[in-house]
């Protein structure tokens, strides 16, 4: 049985440091999610400075790639054009220290996300599971986009493994 | 069954395919679960124990609860046998309808439903419609069969497999083995692109993209993980040699079974080839007789 690493939002710069490739962590806290629709209006009010006036602090959180319907959540792929363009930003601008989702992603991702002590976090598609450890969720942006909104929701020892960090990746 | 339908005989009908969906989309079966436990015995990598562990637990959960298996719940996609001293009406097929719809609200559904004509369904630039039952299912697959039944089987077809499914002919070359090379060619990538993996490779060869397709169909319908002939075993090792593993991570079960349907052939030196890679919580099916 592998160990576990227990981890609670908002992540510390620390805790993200310490965290290496095949690491399994269990997530504790309030993340967001949001997909291909949203994630890239939020880039877009993030480069034109707008982003603040939301008052959402995105700093230390974690962006997990899911639509919140009434089925649940579960991932999508993160390699999707405008998920896997929207990594740089979240955490450069946004302060995101997880991306959360499934798939593999590209080396320059790889790095840009060492470059900013952030992490890629594969979660497997368990939405029953995940259903059972979430204990909030909220539409928090753009609910005009339905399931695809920015939704904010607190979760309870979400498992994921590490994918890439410090500029190695799981599927190297 | 009673010549004359009353109304409760109308409802038990619709409320058996509701139940059918919910449990498509919530349960694994016995020879799935037993599947996995196998697997995560015999696995040596950390990370694809991990894996497989979850999603068991995953279909322990959703089975207590009646909650979906994964968000992406899937199209249904309706297969129905029939015995030779069986009917089939508009009516009956109205009600399996009403049976779906209703099922799409219990489960629930996610609402997928796409607004709109021709052009706004293409380019979803109509939106979506919030009822989880606003989902058409597919057209119905309909076989005789040499039993006394009228069964019908729900698949709950996702997303990611349909992406990475492909139907294609193969030229056989008068070789089994160039045939399965040539799928287990199409296979490795699609596995490795798909991600929700461990899969289980749904297979179906025929003379036409139809024929092939509906093959594969009822592999899906009929397949069993505890029973696999030598033309699936060699197909789902020579998949495995790769390495891909679970959600990719590596270890050496990237497919956990083949389910294979070969139908009559065509006098030439072509084969049609579907191949679907199922992911982990495929084939979501559940069957009852009406």
């Amino acid at each position: 049985m592998q160990e576990i690493k227990e981890l609670t939002t908002p992540f510390s710069e620390e805790a993200i440091a310490a965290l290496k490739v095949g690491d399994v962590v269990s997530i504790n806290g309030y993340i967001f999610c949001g997909r291909d629709a949203v994630l890239p209006r939020i880039c877009k009010e993030l480069k034109e400075g707008v982003w603040e006036k939301r008052g959402i602090d995105l700093r230390g959180g974690v962006i997990f790639h899911t639509a919140v319907s009434p089925a649940g959540v579960g991932p999508t792929s993160s390699n999707k054009l405008e998920i896997e363009s929207s990594f740089e930003t979240l955490s450069k601008s946004g302060g995101i220290k997880m991306h959360l989702g499934k798939g593999a992603i590209k080396p320059e991702t790889v790095k840009m996300l060492a470059e900013n002590n952030a992490a890629f976090a594969i979660i497997p598609p368990v939405t029953a599971l995940l259903e059972s450890q979430t204990l909030e969720r909220e539409c928090v942006a753009w609910p005009e986009l339905g399931m695809e909104a920015l939704y904010r929701i607190k979760v309870k020892n979400y498992q994921a493994i590490i994918a890439a960090a410090k500029g190695r990746s799981i599927y190297e | 069954m009673p010549l004359l339908k009353g109304e409760a005989y109308m409802s038990d009908i619709i409320n058996k395919v509701a139940d059918c969906l919910v449990r498509a989309g919530s349960t694994f079966r016995e020879d799935q679960k037993a599947a996995y436990r196998k697997a995560i015995a015999e696995e040596a990598n950390g990370s694809a124990c991990w894996v497989m562990r979850q999603v068991l637990d995953n279909a322990i959960v959703a089975e207590n609860n009646r909650s979906p298996l994964c968000d992406d719940t899937g199209i249904p996609h309706l297969f129905l046998e029939i015995g030779k001293n069986r009917t089939i009406t508009g009516e009956l097929l109205e009600e399996i309808k009403e049976g779906v719809r209703m099922g799409l609200r219990k489960l629930p559904g996610r609402p997928m439903a796409i607004k709109g004509d021709d052009y706004a369904r293409i380019d979803q630039s109509g939106g979506l419609i919030e009822d989880s039952g606003a989902l058409d299912a597919s057209p119905i697959l309909i076989k005789s069969v040499d039993e006394d039944v009228l069964r019908l089987t729900i698949l709950m077809l996702g997303g990611g497999p349909a992406i990475r499914g492909i139907t294609q002919r193969v030229f056989h070359k008068h070789s089994v083995d160039v045939v399965i090379d040539e799928i287990v060619n199409r296979a490795i990538p699609a596995v490795s692109q798909l991600g929700c993996s461990p899969c289980t490779l749904a297979i179906g060869i025929g003379r036409s993209q139809f024929e092939a397709t509906s093959l594969m169909m009822e592999a899906m319908v009929k397949g069993d993980f505890g029973v696999q002939n030598d033309f699936e075993k060699r197909i789902t090792d020579k998949v495995n040699e790769a390495n891909i593993g679970p959600l990719g991570l590596g270890g050496k079960h990237s497919v956990l079974a083949t389910f294979a349907k070969v139908g009559p052939q065509r006098a030439s030196g072509v084969r049609i080839v579907a191949l679907r890679p199922c992911c982990c919580f495929e084939p979501r099916r559940a069957s009852v007789d009406i």
